[in-house]
């Protein structure tokens, strides 16, 4: 808080310092637009700040002044000389207090009263006002301000120091090389020494001049979010956390648009209006949560909200329409791909333009800007739960701790940060083996995926493969990955420059630098390997991805899962987000479809996996029902056994399939469901097929409110007229019967019972049996 | 308004490249290849405590890889983008003035050489290719892809 403070003192006298000669030639010229907006802005962030550290005299002075100046611009009031000379009297005053906040001296607010008085349009009066701008009493001039001193210094100057600094390292790494190879070099090693000791400490003196805590940017937020939420007519609560991480200086002004931008864009599109929230089974007030923290040289920014998520099929839809991806393109993306699309330059799903965003700034600059610094952007999404948007931004521009590795002649570098664990190749310590195309080692009871170095540069390595070495690399995610290099080398700090855009786009390196006798080395970038060398990091990270309403998103790091002996008796473990829950049904509820087997829950009919016809045996059959938010999957089990959490690391399956690999738990192996690859065989195309869809007016409340919950509870996926086209029932209301186009049958709601039912499809609202068989009729049990 | 141009050569032709372009001609104490880079990238280098990346001008051609891809070949300095490149050259002739301005080809170059042709100049050597630098640092695959 004592940063903050002096923050707003340091801002204040610089804003009082230039408004010096505006309020001197405001005063000859008191219509003078421009100095009075300038005047004005002062006393306004003065009374923004006062909220925030709570002196109320300072607030009520400026508020006081920021309401007259209002007036005058507003043109309902003229700026005369009593004003003028309130004002001013203020001003002086406001400095004073600053200066007796900074000593920690006190306000001594007793003659502020007059002060504000002194605003007031007094009718030809002229007697108070001159009274007024006397300052007060000299003694409550505090001493002079002692405690705290600071300049304020351009970014450009801290650059060339730290630029400076940096270059100072390399000559110092060169001047080591030299002198080591020298014959006298016991002579100058003392001094040398104590001049890398001096070097390493200036450095990291110059780095922390340049860390500031990411407060100073999230300050703003809860303001910003209530004056964004006000205006839209929406109800957001704003959730901070991690404001004590430390950022680049120089960093935090480059993300500050990005992320605006982004709750802009949160609560703008995000949230849903009150009405809706309600109605969507939400709390009214959304929970819009942001928060930072750091992973290894990175820190990583999340704004997470509870609306209404990214309809991604409106999405591809919209790509295609605009000629961005074509059909064949859109039917191989993932989710995450299709997501991804608000990224691409002139795509808004904004049905409305509004004032706050959706004007043709997008996601796409807030990209660019963001990859600009080397920072990464990235959003997940669960449509109708909330979107969740990540900024991966390095933790400093220039110097990182890293390890050089080399393939051949060649050295490459590692960012230490990433690095986890050396494994040398001589300690026997690692059991390499192969299974069809993938590499697994196994590092005491770990199994790591690995990819070789070598392979992935497509270079020739020059030792043979038992005796390369495995530097265990850790994906900013939390997943870990082996990675095998030819030999290893030192530890070294080194200064990353950029590298070339054509160089960056190989999505392999992070940067360059230059070693100690100045020859570039390639900075390696840790993701783009993992990604390179084809693990499933994503799928991985994608199933801790699942997030409820207004809870924090789940640590990657650690998954539950429920581990249970399938049908086949064989021992499986099942991510616990997605296991809604058990179900228990009679063994005659279980039918053959055409393609794969279904079982009939509650009315439902959902598809059936985890079970053979020959492996079920008894009167029932026990199931996990599996739920990735829209669809639902049923998974049979014979036994539960118990809940274990997974620490990232297993072996993936060779083939795509319902199994994404094995976990080892307690020591015992265990297949690992794949919830991804199930959903995605079984999930979409079935339950699409399965689930009739029945529009009904969003605007009927009885509707909504009577009839949706039994409507749903046959099976119905329910819409409103804001879906066109086809749907397999329509239930329309007397005043709204447009509902009904489109649809393949009609039932339409009369409100009296004795109505002669001349309409075949008209049904009396109250009529439970005719509803329900008129709903059932529909649902195409076949 | 005459232009000064570095007279080089690039893939065996005498071409030109506008002086104000070129920071300065080294010779390359070093060459670092970057794998699975664009071909035309031949590599990275450093001039002091500059990065620079090599641009092999005869493979952003569409010709095959210069032959002299190692530390020792001489190369232009030239800023784009605010990124250092090198171009590698088969060698450096001469400064000399230009005579006329940029004017269009008339002929037919090919090779790639229509790609990074700014125009024709006229000099006391004769009509030379003025070379786009920019378009040279894209290379060919690159200019495709775009």
């Amino acid at each position: 808080m004592d940063d903050l403070l002096a923050e707003f003192i340091a801002e204040s006298r610089e804003m009082l310092e230039a408004l010096g000669g505006e309020i001197v030639a405001w005063e000859e010229n008191p219509g003078d637009r421009a100095r009075l907006d300038s005047i004005f802005r002062f006393v306004h962030t003065v009374k923004g700040n006062c909220g925030f550290f709570d002196f109320p005299g300072l607030l009520a002075l400026s508020h006081a002044t920021e309401d007259a100046l209002a007036d005058v611009r507003a043109g309902r009031r003229r700026a005369d000389t009593a004003l003028v000379n309130a004002v001013l009297a203020i001003i002086d005053r406001i400095a004073d207090m600053l200066t007796a906040i900074e000593a920690g001296g006190d306000l001594h607010e007793a003659g502020d009263d007059a002060l504000i008085a002194a605003l007031e349009p007094v009718a030809e009066d002229a007697e108070i006002v001159e009274k007024a701008p006397s300052t007060p009493a000299p003694d409550s001039q505090p001493q002079a301000a002692v405690s705290q001193r600071s300049v304020r210094l351009p970014v450009e100057l801290l650059d060339r120091v730290m630029s400076g600094v940096s270059d100072m390292v390399l000559a110092r790494n060169d001047l080591a090389r030299r002198l080591r190879e020298l014959p006298g070099e016991a002579l100058v090693k003392e001094p040398f020494g104590r001049l890398s000791a001096i070097i390493a400490d200036v450095r990291d003196a110059m780095t922390r001049t340049r860390m500031q805590r990411v407060e100073s940017l999230f300050t703003v937020l809860p303001r910003l979010v209530r004056d964004l939420s006000a205006e839209l007519g929406k109800q957001v609560m704003v959730d901070i956390d991690g404001g004590d991480v430390e950022l680049d200086r120089e960093m935090i002004e480059i993300i500050r648009d990005p992320l605006t931008h982004i709750i802009r864009n949160a609560i703008d599109h995000g949230m849903e209006a009150p009405a809706l929230r309600q109605a969507a089974g939400k709390r009214e007030i959304g929970l819009l949560s942001i928060s930072a923290r750091q992973s290894g040289n990175q820190i990583l920014i999340d704004v997470v909200d509870d609306g209404r998520g990214i309809d991604d099929s409106r999405l591809v839809a919209k790509a295609i329409s605009e000629g961005i991806i074509d059909a064949a393109d859109a039917a191989r993306m993932s989710l995450r791909d299709r997501i991804a699309l608000i990224f691409e330059p002139g795509l808004s799903t904004a049905a409305a333009v509004t004032a706050i965003s959706g004007r043709g700034v997008g996601m796409d600059v807030v990209r660019s800007n963001v990859e600009r610094i080397g920072g990464a952007i990235e959003v997940d999404s669960t449509l109708g739960q909330g979107t969740r948007v990540r900024l991966r931004v390095p933790l400093t521009l220039t110097i990182i701790p890293a390890l050089t590795v080399s393939i051949g002649e060649q050295q490459f570098a590692l960012p230490r940060s990433s690095v986890e664990e050396i494994i040398e190749a001589r300690g026997g310590a690692v059991e390499i083996s192969h299974l069809g195309g993938a590499m697994v080692a196994k590092v005491r009871d770990r199994r790591l995926p690995c990819v070789v170095l070598a392979d992935i540069l497509h270079l020739q390595g020059s030792v043979a493969e038992a005796d390369r070495n495995l530097v265990v690399l850790r994906l900013p995610g939390g997943e870990t990955f082996g990675l095998a290099v030819d030999h290893l080398h030192d530890h070294e700090e080194l200064v990353v420059k950029p590298v070339a855009p054509a160089i960056m786009a190989t999505g392999l390196y992070a940067g360059t630098t230059l070693t100690d006798d100045g020859n570039p080395i390639l900075l390696l970038e840790v993701g783009g390997l993992a990604q390179a060398g084809g693990l499933k990091t994503d799928t991985l990270e994608r199933n801790s991805r699942q997030f409820k309403t207004a809870e924090k998103v789940q640590d990657t790091q650690t998954r539950q899962l429920l581990l249970f002996t399938g049908l086949d008796g064989r021992h499986r473990a099942m991510p616990m987000a997605v296991v809604d829950r058990i179900e228990e049904v009679g063994i005659n509820a279980v039918e053959f479809g055409p393609d794969g087997m279904l079982v009939v829950i509650n009315d439902r009919l959902l598809p059936l996996a985890g079970a053979e016809g020959d492996q079920m045996c008894g009167e029932t059959l026990r199931m996990f029902r599996l739920s990735d938010g829209e669809s639902e999957i049923a998974y049979g089990f014979r036994e539960v056994m118990d809940i274990a959490s997974l620490d990232g690391d297993f072996v993936h399956a060779n083939e795509p399939g319902d199994v994404a690999g094995t976990v080892l738990i307690h020591g015992k192996p265990a297949e690992l469901v794949d919830p991804h690859g199930l959903f995605e065989r079984l999930g979409n195309v079935r339950s699409r097929d399965l689930a009739p869809v029945c529009r009904m007016p969003a605007g009927d409340a009885w509707m909504q409110n009577f009839l949706r919950p039994m409507v749903e509870a046959n099976g119905y996926r329910v819409v409103d007229e804001s879906e066109e086209g086809n749907v397999d029932l329509a239930i329309a209301s007397e005043s709204v019967p447009e509902i009904a186009v489109g649809a393949n049958r009609v039932i339409r709601l009369r409100s009296q019972p004795d109505e002669l039912p001349e309409d075949p499809y008209s049904i009396y609202r109250y009529d439970r049996d005719g509803l329900m068989r008129a709903l059932r009729s529909g649902t195409g049990r076949r | 308004m005459n232009q000064l141009l570095l007279i080089v050569n690039i893939a065996g032709q005498m071409v030109a490249l506008r002086a104000d372009d070129v920071q300065s001609v080294i010779e390359l104490d070093s060459l670092i290849a970057v794998p699975r880079a664009p071909a035309h990238i031949a590599g990275l280098s450093a001039l002091r405590s500059r990065l620079l990346t090599v641009i092999d001008c005869q493979r952003s051609l569409g010709m095959e890889s210069s032959g002299n891809r190692k530390a020792g070949a001489v190369a232009a300095v030239v800023m784009h983008d605010n990124h250092a490149y090198a171009l590698m050259l088969d060698a450096v002739q001469d400064v000399t003035e230009a005579w006329s301005d940029p004017a269009p080809v008339r002929a037919e170059l090919g090779d790639g050489w229509d790609r990074v042709t700014i125009g024709m100049v006229e000099t006391e050597k004769g009509p030379l290719v003025l070379v786009n630098t920019a378009a040279m640092i894209a290379g060919q695959e690159e200019a495709r892809a775009a």
